[in-house]
């Protein structure tokens, strides 16, 4: 079983994003669980969606305390919430960062890889210039750097899930794909 | 068709497929995205239905009442203090022999204010005279739907689908979403016992004096108690149609066990997983899924249970000065019974706290290494 | 199922609590100890009408949005519902319940919107089958005679009116200017009038072209020659040039004649031949000073009229009566004295009292005096009976000399529009019943609205149609629970500048819109308008209907008596009484 933590803010897709991968990893024969921190945001609270996939059904039913990889959505939010807690060591952050993941060294003991999802989705006009929905982009470069799911089944689960301007949110998720950069970190 | 969807949207292909001619609900946490996706449904034109705008859950259920009365065959769902508000409704309901199916979505009632998983709302409403279901997971929900409008049209009572608040409402996973066509050979048209024919002008739901209104009340119970019998009839087709089969009750785990945990509702999930670890680890140990809690399966869990010494019960509900409602109304269906297993009652994850398989495991080993019950409410993952 | 039914087991009962059967078994009727029954009470609209409309009646039609319904009903009662709707003093919204909850229904506009419609005047009347061969000569065309007329026509007698004037219609055309009675409406209903048959000869004067013999021809004579006498006020220079009589100056400028006036003009007087001269001069382009030796709250014109003639700019100087009139070069000098109020006299009025030595001047070029109209009696054969200046006759008109009968101003000296068409209806009746050789005081008394002196014509032609009691609803016996307060719909008026460049008139027609809205207002006070309130509320359903159809009664086989239809009646139309043992 693979356990995928996504953190953003209200508003942001958190939970969407989470649905979207659910649904490209369940194309490619997986159960999948997927379901958002149950609370009561509001928009720009800092939230988190959660993501189980695994080869037989699952049965737990329980919050994801230790996740094997985090997705984040706003890299302001690091620092401002426990954004590690219970990642298991080598899991991969990816941040949604026009910076290189030099820059986010601090995060020690994990891999951490950036894309620059903002300035993408306002390159396809998805979501406004103050609230660039950047859900789908980031989708694409977790395809490329944990290779747990391909990039045609992200594209799939895209149209499938998100409601409108379905080419742009692939064609955002495909730049990301080729954009997203990654970095090893094995001194904790 | 599998698709992934949340426990809600399950609700709402369900009632789809249902053939559901009138909705009326009001919203509320959890529940309000069910009505959300039907009103979109019906908006859109894609479904043949009345939704009906209220103001309150007295309202809707009062809406149905009306709509059901004259034959059409109708859904509401909601939660909590929605459910409560519905109480008086809830008893014409089944006093009028209607066959209403809802969802409740379990939720805590305040205060404090809380909109998470508790089966304290739907368990409050025990005596209404509706049949109650739990539901595992959202295939289950779908499927329970579509039995629960067969069940409630041959015995005339209203059923009352309960799933949990976010566990299931707002989580996504596959769901294998049969066609219109094999539901329509599985569920066919509501026919009303008395039909409402304005030719000939009846009074429903008339004063009725202590000379018959006793004998009313026994005939629900009469139709309460061949329940047991149909649910089986029902299921028995439904998995001529579906291969999926769920029972009043569900036995897993160990053949022969001393030590049986019984749960209900998304807990059994969780469970599953820790009765099968236990059992590697060499522990003689077996699960039981309550699906029905109304009419309560007493003589099925009395068969499930032969030669169990002890029993583990959780319940996510408190009847403040009682205890758990489950381990309480299973006290009351084994006294008559030869077997008297001891019955460790524990109450966890009200108000939505998680019931992590840590919690479970804590509970079958404490239950494993006494005797007794140290005392009659055994508080599982209380802050000490 | 006429019988109780019971169950002796569990099993013979149906699932649900669900009738099986009727109840007609049960036949509660014989619990009954009241009667509640249906029967129309006087609304106290019609019971003040001098007219004797059928307000409620039309008023409901109009409610229906049924304006050729509404037309009938006020026909039937009423030749010159245009004229009414403008002109009359409407007694019967200053007695309409509806002012105790906010403000009276607005009857005379509504009245005037339903004799407007233009559709509903291309009514042709049918000519009547058969004349009767009794012939009936009436002596004056104003409203009165008119109205005699009418109703006669209506009874299949054939009549002549005879009309000293060239144009018909009395004092309505000669008195009432054409800014508050257009004359298109007064010729409009003439004429229908008319289409029945009735004959009117203009130019003849009883007297003078026209005389007591060639009347002879007739069976009966209606005698409605009106008040056209002005009264003297009995003070020096009233006879001076430059001096005119009120009626006289509102006949020459009505009839298209002029009038030479100086610039200023006094009237003197406070009834409504005052206000009228006093509106007409100004429409003549002069000033008008109205003089009144009494305060404003005396004054027997009417308050519209008066508060109409203020805003256009006529001045009135209350508590002054003239002495003497003095002139000099044309110029009027009008001597005067100041009064004060005293104790009430007869009419109820306070008593004007002049103070010593408060003389004083007017000064104004032309002097009209309009201090009320007394009757020409020259041309009267000698014997009939007067009394305080009018002809006394009985109740039905008739004055004690075999088929003679009068009306109008010429008996009473309640001299309005609607007395005189009412007295004009109860001469029909009594000319009939003359004929007839019925007792026309007893016929009279059954079809009198509330006490009188009111009749309705419909309830004579059709006695067993629509019975009513006399009793006049009060306010109290109405239901408040079933109204809201609601504007009361007011017609537009030109601005008073407009209003004076000319004769046009002031006042316009609701619109259908908001006479439909006014319409709605009514209580139907005591008349059961079809609101099926009882048939609601009634809990043995024994309200009953046909087909749909509310019948307005009662199955007293299963009636109980409960009086819960009579307690929730909004306007108070079912009546309850003991059940006779």
């Amino acid at each position: 079983m693979i356990e995928i933590r996504f953190h953003g803010r209200g508003g942001q897709g958190a939970q969407v994003a989470s649905k979207v991968l659910a649904v490209a990893f369940f194309h490619e024969g997986y159960f999948v669980q997927s379901f958002p921190a149950f609370g009561v945001e509001r928009r720009g609270a800092p939230v988190m969606a959660f993501l189980r996939i695994d080869r037989e059904p699952i049965h737990l039913r329980v919050n994801i305390y230790e996740p094997d990889h985090l997705v984040v959505l706003d890299p302001t939010l690091i620092g401002a919430v426990d954004l590690t807690s219970g990642l298991k060591p080598n899991g991969w952050i990816l941040i949604n960062s026009y910076q290189p993941p030099e820059a986010f060294r601090g995060l020690k003991g994990f891999r951490i890889a950036t894309v620059d999802a903002t300035s993408i989705a306002i390159r396809h006009g998805l979501g406004s210039r103050t609230n660039p929905i950047v859900n789908t982009a980031i989708l694409g470069a977790f395809s490329k750097i944990t290779g747990l799911v391909g990039m045609d089944s992200i594209t799939l689960a895209i149209r499938e899930e998100v409601p409108g301007k379905k080419d742009e949110n692939v064609r955002a998720a495909r730049e990301a794909y080729n954009e997203v950069t990654a970095e090893f970190h094995s001194e904790r | 068709m599998k698709k992934v969807i949340t426990g809600n949207q399950a609700v709402a292909y369900g009632v789809i497929l249902s053939r559901v001619e009138v909705v009326s609900a009001y919203p509320i946490t959890p529940q309000t995205t069910i009505v959300e996706e039907l009103s979109e449904l019906i908006a859109n034109g894609r479904l043949n239905t009345r939704f009906l705008k209220v103001e309150s859950e007295h309202s809707a259920m009062a809406a149905l009442i009306g709509a059901s009365t004259v034959g059409v065959r109708c859904f509401t769902a909601t939660s909590s203090h929605g459910l409560a508000y519905m109480h008086e409704m809830l008893h014409w309901a089944s006093g009028a022999r209607l066959p209403i199916v809802m969802v409740n979505v379990n939720r805590a009632i305040g205060p404090p204010w809380n909109i998470w998983s508790d089966q304290s709302d739907s368990l409050s409403q025990r005596d209404t005279g509706w049949i109650q279901l739990y539901c595992e997971n959202n295939q289950e929900v779908l499927d329970t739907i579509l039995q629960a409008y067969r069940i409630a049209e041959i015995v005339r009572l209203p059923v009352m689908v309960v799933l949990d608040a976010f566990v299931l409402s707002h989580t996504s996973e596959p769901v294998d979403i049969p066609s219109m066509e094999e539901v329509d050979r599985f569920l066919p048209p509501f026919c009303p016992s008395y039909p409402f024919e304005p030719e000939e002008p009846k009074a429903y739901s008339v004063i009725t004096t202590p000379e018959y209104f006793f004998e009313f009340r026994y005939k629900i119970q009469k139709a309460m108690e061949e329940v047991s019998e149909v649910s089986r009839k029902v299921e028995d087709e439904f998995y001529v149609h579906f291969k999926r089969r769920y029972g009043a009750i569900e036995r897993y785990g160990g053949e022969k066990a001393d030590l049986l945990l019984l749960t209900s509702g998304t807990v059994t999930s969780t469970s599953r997983l820790v009765v099968k670890k236990l059992i590697e680890q060499g522990i003689n140990v077996a699960g039981v899924k309550i699906k029905r809690f109304r009419p309560f399966p007493a003589k099925e869990i009395s068969e499930a249970i032969k030669g169990a010494e002890k029993l583990a019960v959780i319940d996510r509900n408190l009847s403040p000065g009682v205890g758990g409602i489950f381990a309480q109304e299973l006290r009351a269906a084994l006294y008559p019974g030869e077997e008297k297993p001891v019955i460790f009652g524990f109450i966890s994850g009200l108000g939505g706290r998680d019931i992590t398989p840590e919690l479970i495991e804590e509970a079958i080993h404490y239950a494993l290494s006494h005797s007794q019950p140290e005392e009659e409410i055994l508080w599982l993952g209380l802050k000490k | 199922m006429t019988k109780r039914m019971t169950f002796k087991s569990v099993s013979e009962m149906p699932e649900i609590p669900i009738s099986m059967g009727f109840m007609d078994w049960n036949k509660t009727g014989t619990w009954r100890a009241q009667r509640p029954y249906y029967v129309d009470k006087t609304p106290p609209c019609s019971a003040s009408c001098p007219v004797g409309n059928d307000i409620v009646s039309f008023i409901q039609k109009i409610a229906e949005e049924d304006l050729e319904g509404a037309w009938r009903v006020l026909r039937e009662e009423n030749p010159l519902p245009g004229v009414c709707g403008r002109v009359c003093f409407h007694p019967c919204e200053s007695r309409c319940n509806r002012s105790f909850l906010d403000e009276p229904v607005a009857i005379h506009a509504l009245e005037r919107f339903v004799a407007d419609d233009m559709e509903l005047r291309k009514e042709k009347v049918k000519r009547e089958i058969e004349k009767a061969k009794e012939k009936v000569a009436i002596i004056g065309s104003g409203p009165a005679g008119l109205s005699c007329a009418y109703h006669l026509a209506r009874f299949h007698y054939p009549v002549t009116v005879f009309e000293s004037f060239s144009l018909p219609g009395g004092m309505l055309r000669m008195g009432i200017p054409p800014y508050r009675l257009p004359r298109e409406v007064l010729e409009r209903e003439i004429s229908l009038i008319e289409s029945m048959g009735v004959e009117i000869r203009t130019g003849v004067t009883l007297g003078q072209n026209l005389d007591w013999e060639e009347l002879k021809s007739f069976s009966a004579i209606f005698m409605a020659t009106g008040a056209h006498l002005s009264r003297a006020l009995g003070i020096p220079g009233e006879k001076r040039r430059g001096v005119f009589q009120g009626l006289e100056f509102l006949k020459k400028i009505n009839s298209g004649k002029k009038v030479t006036l100086g610039e200023r003009i006094g009237i003197i007087g406070g009834g409504n031949t005052a206000i009228d001269v006093a509106r007409s001069v100004l429409r003549l382009g002069k000033k008008a000073i109205i003089l009144y030796r009494r305060s404003k709250e005396e004054m027997p014109a009417f308050e519209e009229e008066i508060s109409e003639a203020l805003e256009e700019g006529v001045k009135i100087r209350y508590l002054v009566s003239p002495i003497q009139i003095h002139s000099r070069n044309g110029l009027k000098r009008v001597e005067c004295l100041r009064m004060k109020l005293g104790e009430k006299d007869e009419t109820g009025r306070r008593k004007p009292i002049p103070i010593p030595n408060s003389n004083f001047f007017i000064e104004v070029d032309s002097l009209i005096i309009a201090a009320g109209e007394e009757i020409e009696f020259s041309f009267f054969p000698k014997g009939w009976e007067r009394r305080e200046g009018i002809l006394l006759t009985q109740r039905d008109g008739s004055i004690g000399v075999k088929g003679l009968f009068a009306g109008g101003d010429l008996t009473s000296l309640q001299r309005t529009v609607a007395h005189a068409i009412g007295s004009g209806k109860r001469a029909a009746l009594a000319i009939d019943c003359y004929f007839k050789g019925r007792d026309s005081e007893e016929t009279l008394r059954q079809i009198l609205i509330g006490e009188g002196p009111s009749i309705s014509i419909f309830r004579y032609l059709h006695p067993d149609e629509r019975p009513m009691d006399s009793h006049i609803v009060r306010f109290e016996e109405l239901n408040m629970d079933y109204f809201e307060q609601a504007r009361r719909q007011k017609e537009s008026k030109l601005p008073p500048k407009v209003r004076i460049k000319d004769f046009r008139e002031v006042t316009s027609t609701l619109p259908s819109s908001l006479a439909i809205e006014e319409a709605g207002r009514c209580f139907s006070c005591g008349t059961c308008n079809g609101c099926e309130t009882c048939y609601v509320f009634c809990p043995d359903a024994s309200i009953l209907k046909r087909e749909g159809v509310f019948l307005r009664e009662v199955d007293y086989e299963f009636c109980k008596g409960c009086g819960i239809c009579f307690t929730e009646c909004p306007r108070g139309a079912i009546t309850l009484k003991e059940e006779a043992k």
